[in-house]
């Protein structure tokens, strides 16, 4: 009896994957990756896996793509079974074709010269005959939205582009089951919204597609099946829309709540603490900035928003000379300082690069998160080694004091790269895309931190891709268009501009602010 | 970033630009363009053996006319061969000025007495020296040739269906993607090393040295971890699973390359016999 039951619904729908009591341990780490994970997918769901940096949801998308357990030593138990497959009897690699995985870097995962060969590269690798292969790369590019790229070299797209072309190179492989490890957290609004947009095409076809994400806002619509995990767990599932969103993180609970006016400077009084005039800069002769003139305020939270390619990273740049400016002046306290060395400015400016992976130099956390302090600053070392362990127990990185930098994740490795800035106390915060990989107490860790500098103060100038941030804790926006400055507004004004120019990338998705461009009498 | 990424492109032609102006395959579809590369490759292979195969300075002379034919062919012209290949003319120019004032034998073709100063011209130290200066042009004038019409991934693809396992092949195919990637890193990393303090401007030897610590730790962390996503892309679409692959593209010698492949290191070798029989 209880066999045919189980023969009839396995006639209906056999699972396209079937996790039974998966189990993984890295090897060199006492804890379990993976914990006693029960899960079946079936044919064509959209799944979304969620939870916190660590919580092993990379280490199930290995499990799934058959590169756990050869590829990566370490202790599993349970199985692993894809369409009737168990992943141990087969090498790393050897399920491809029936499941592709589209990873997080876009640069790093595309391997030849042109768009062509990067999507025959797989069926070539299968022995798939040349006539089939040209349809494949018709019916990928077409999936994907991106048949007009298929004569570009690959170093000539855009972000959103590459992933688009590698989500494609793994589509003509044909696989049931399509992974993808946070696949817009390199991306900008623009490009974020394109491969969305992309997966949202995708469901039209027939296969199964797990996405893991951090940022949830924009996919529960298309989820079928939410998964949260936990320390290694599946500790919630969701199965409808509506159920989804109770998962969505709780708005506004730092900083300013949105919608309460923010604490405004009167720019008539006092002097701005930094100002730059039509400044320009670029490379090889060709403006990336073309003319910015802004200032900023002592005690100011400003956002810098734009599309990639708008010159927010460039502004950065040369704010602390590291990009020479060849037009505009750039005061702080007054005085102009275009002329000043890099390491005299990044006394009063501490910037926080997009990569972290770029500033990590020292074999510990706790050296490396002094470095710039003794480079920068006068304090004495036991000064400089106390505000570091303050910083380090602040951002939950105290455990890892002794641990080679290395070893952390993105979001640990960006949180160092900011104790490292924070402890020699510049009086200007420059951060580019602090937010990528922080879960949402991480983020209410950052802006508590921006909040106790603003309070000193300081300015804080933060490329940030993510609206609601935006719109719950920075005063203002400077919004950047090929290398123009286009909106230089208090927050409030500037996202009711957006919302005026169809940027709805831009926008807080909770938030509807025509009301306000009606009331405020703007442009 | 895209604008900001071609910008470092750009750049890493300049470097290069300053040894071998535009050491670059130029794009065009001349009847040389179109020859299969490995056809090319073969004939750039015998032209090289004869350069050095061929005693005298009238062999490198007529090799130096079927290059420049070659040239014309290629639609680069003169003009392009002025260009790029000036640097390499007056440093031709100055072997055979060394060899003529320095070899001092064979017969004596031309002699001025000025006071102190002697000046003589003897015709193994003028014919040894064209021989010795036309060598060096041939050779890295059929090479640049070489580089200009054929390009890399073509020829990758098409050694690869030869029979170049296809490891090796896409070591260089993804070093050729690579390139730009990383330069673009070492740049990201300059940067960051700066806003830490790190002085990189106006450096003396000794922090030089540190620098170059400082910038080498970051990068080829950064690389590892591409290197290490590149691996898992590539493996997950299948590479390394079979012996075999199959191509898109046919790039099978056809039926006139099979011929163009006996009949060109044919023709050299008979150049190369015409031309030690003349001496002999």
């Amino acid at each position: 009896m209880v066999c045919g039951l189980k023969g009839v619904i396995s006639i209906l729908a056999e699972p396209v994957v079937d996790i039974q009591k998966l189990s993984f341990t890295y090897s060199g780490s006492a804890a379990l990756a993976l914990q006693d994970i029960d899960l079946q997918i079936y044919p064509g769901e959209f799944v979304t896996i969620t939870g916190p940096s660590g919580c092993g949801k990379s280490t199930l998308a290995l499990c799934l793509a058959g590169f756990i357990p050869y590829a990566y030593p370490g202790r599993m138990e349970g199985s692993v079974s894809i369409q009737g497959r168990n992943t141990r009897d087969y090498p790393a690699g050897g399920l491809s074709g029936i499941v592709g995985l589209v990873q997080q870097d876009p640069e790093a995962q595309l391997c030849t010269l042109t768009v062509r060969d990067e999507i025959a590269f797989g069926p070539e690798n299968l022995c798939v005959p040349a006539e089939e292969i040209q349809e494949r790369i018709n019916y990928a590019l077409q999936a994907v939205g991106a048949l007009e790229l298929m004569d570009r070299p690959v170093h000539t797209l855009s972000g959103g582009e590459k992933q688009r072309v590698a989500i494609a190179s793994v589509l003509a492989m044909n696989p049931l089951l399509l992974i993808l490890d946070e696949p817009t957290a390199n991306l900008d609004p623009f490009c974020t919204a394109e491969v969305l947009e992309t997966l949202k095409q995708l469901r039209k076809q027939n296969i199964s597609i797990i996405v893991i994400e951090h940022r949830l806002e924009r996919l529960v619509s298309i989820t079928d099946r939410l998964l949260i995990m936990q320390n290694g767990k599946i500790v919630g599932e969701s199965t409808s829309v509506e159920s989804h969103r109770k998962y969505l993180p709780i708005k506004n609970k730092t900083g300013l709540q949105a919608g309460k006016t923010p604490k405004l400077v009167k720019k008539d009084q006092g002097k701005p603490l930094l100002s730059v005039k039509n400044l320009r800069a670029g490379y090889e002769g060709r403006d990336i900035l073309a003319g910015i003139s802004s200032a900023a305020y002592a005690g100011e939270t400003i956002a810098i928003m734009g599309n990639n390619g708008s010159g927010k990273t460039t502004l950065l740049l040369v704010l602390l000379g590291i990009l020479k400016a060849h037009q505009g002046s750039i005061e702080f306290q007054g005085q102009d300082i275009s002329r000043l060395k890099v390491a005299r400015r990044a006394r009063d400016m501490g910037l926080a690069f997009q990569n972290p992976n770029h500033q990590i130099f020292e074999n510990t956390v706790a050296k490396e998160a002094q470095l710039a302090s003794l480079n920068l600053s006068q304090n004495s070392e036991q000064e400089i080694a106390s505000r570091v362990d303050h910083y380090l127990k602040f951002f939950d990185l105290w455990p890892y004091k002794q641990n080679n930098p290395f070893t952390l994740s993105l979001g640990e490795k960006k949180r160092l790269t900011l104790v490292s800035i924070l402890a020699y106390r510049p009086g200007i915060l420059l951060l580019d895309e602090p937010l990528v990989g922080q879960d949402s107490d991480r983020l209410d860790l950052l802006m508590a931190a921006i909040q106790e500098h603003r309070d000193r103060g300081g300015i804080t100038l933060m490329v940030c891709h993510e609206p609601d941030v935006v719109a719950a804790n920075c005063d203002r926006v400077l919004f950047l268009d090929k290398g123009k400055l286009v909106i230089d507004r208090p927050v409030n004004e500037a996202l009711a501009l957006l919302a005026q120019m169809g940027m709805e990338e831009y926008l807080p998705s909770s938030h509807t602010f025509h009301s306000v461009s009606k009331e405020g009498n703007l442009i | 970033m895209s604008s900001y990424h071609n910008a470092f492109q750009k750049r890493t032609t300049s470097i290069i630009k300053g040894f071998l102006p535009g050491l670059t395959y130029v794009e065009n579809s001349s009847w040389v363009h179109r020859l299969h590369p490995l056809v090319k490759l073969v004939m750039l292979l015998s032209f090289s053996l004869t350069v050095f195969g061929v005693p005298t300075w009238v062999g490198g002379l007529i090799l130096f006319a079927i290059m420049l034919v070659f040239y014309g062919l290629a639609g680069l012209g003169l003009a392009f061969f002025y260009r790029k290949l000036r640097f390499i003319m007056v440093f031709g120019l100055f072997i055979l000025i060394i060899q003529v004032l320095v070899i001092q034998e064979g017969r004596l073709l031309w002699q001025a007495d000025m006071g102190p100063l002697n000046l003589s011209i003897w015709s193994e130290g003028l014919f040894g020296g064209l021989s010795m200066m036309l060598r060096f042009v041939n050779i890295i004038g059929s090479s640049y040739l070489f580089v200009a019409t054929t390009d890399p991934n073509r020829l990758t693809y098409s050694l690869m269906q030869a029979g170049l396992p296809y490891r090796f092949g896409f070591m260089l195919i993804t070093a050729l993607r690579f390139i730009p990637v990383f330069h673009y890193e070492l740049e990201q990393v300059k940067n960051a090393q700066m806003a830490k303090g790190i002085e990189m401007e106006g450096l003396s030897p000794g922090k030089l040295i540190k620098a170059v610590k400082y910038l080498l730790v970051p990068l080829v962390i950064t690389a590892l971890s591409k290197v290490d996503s590149l691996a898992i892309s590539m493996e997950s679409r299948g590479f390394g699973l079979y012996p075999q692959r199959s191509y898109m593209y046919s790039q099978s010698l056809s039926i006139t390359d099979k011929i163009a492949l006996v009949i060109v290191p044919f023709g050299f070798i008979l150049f190369y016999l015409a031309m030690s029989n003349k001496v002999a």
